[in-house]
């Protein structure tokens, strides 16, 4: 890259670090629980939005806070069978299945 | 605004626009595996979805962009210091083959099964081999002038490439080719 290029971006980089390629790194190493994740929370945002519910409400239903709903919703929470238990009952869907 | 080093060897940097607390980089990835973010995005956007691309499920429409949302940033992520970024970044305009000062580029996923992938990255070319990424959109119409949240990638490439212009990033032959241009 010819000089000036280079100086002008490095006299203009950003103070902080960047967190891009820590957490690019992150959702490839747990890619694969990441995806049943954000399936899940597909899945309980369909039931919102097709039930007109709230966060709170559904906060109130699962006995948890509102802040791990919204949690749930990012589809970035490695869920415990009970959290996927309660989505299963409050959404009538079955989310594990076995033969 | 300010840049971000993504590649070590200063061939590849990002975007941090003022107000922002990271990079265009990330905003794109990060708004690409939220699922709520991309409910609204393709609710609001269902009519393109169809008459473009046949499809009707919305839930299909989010998994296959957290899909090539994975397989895009992993691309990024294994670009070795000797790789050709040529190859990833392409001109803005399909019918451009000439080289053109600062130009403006995108990235795509290429041979995706199905239907093609609407995810795009867009750069500014500093020179043969550098890039700046500028932002990211989901592309879903022809062009990017007929919606307003790809116009603004548009604006974004612009504001960026007169900032490098404004501030001499051009070496003479190039600055010959930009007089031409105007």
């Amino acid at each position: 890259m010819k000089q000036e290029t280079k100086q002008f971006l490095e006299e203009h980089q950003s103070t902080t670090p960047s967190k891009w390629r820590e957490e690019a790194q992150w959702r490839r190493e747990n890619r694969d629980w990441l995806r049943y994740s954000q399936r899940i929370a597909l899945l309980l945002l369909s039931y919102m939005k097709r039930e007109h519910l709230t966060q709170a409400s559904i906060a109130e239903r699962m006995g948890c806070t509102q802040q791990y709903v919204s949690k749930i919703l990012k589809g970035t929470e490695n869920l415990t069978i009970e959290t996927i238990a309660k989505i299963e009952y409050i959404t009538s869907s079955k989310l594990l299945t076995f033969d | 605004m300010t840049f971000d080093k993504i590649l070590n060897n200063g061939t590849l940097w990002a975007v941090r626009y003022e107000g922002d607390d990271d990079n265009a980089l990330r905003k794109v990835f990060n708004q690409w595996n939220d699922p709520e973010w991309l409910w609204d995005f393709f609710t609001e956007n269902m009519a393109d979805l169809e008459a473009y691309f046949k499809i009707t499920d919305l839930n299909q429409a989010i998994y296959d962009t957290m899909d090539d949302s994975g397989e895009l940033e992993c691309l990024i992520l294994d670009i070795s210091p000797d790789a050709d970024l040529d190859a990833l970044f392409r001109p803005l305009e399909n019918y451009r083959t000439t080289e053109m000062t600062l130009g403006k580029e995108k990235a795509r996923l290429h041979n995706r099964p199905a239907h093609a992938s609407w995810l795009r990255l867009y750069a500014i070319k500093l020179e043969q081999g550098c890039y700046i990424i500028t932002g990211g959109a989901i592309k879903l119409t022809h062009t990017m002038s007929e919606r307003t949240h790809t116009l603004r990638e548009l604006s974004k490439m612009e504001r960026v490439r007169n900032l490098l212009l404004e501030n001499g990033v051009i070496d003479n032959e190039g600055f010959e080719d930009y007089i031409k241009e105007v």
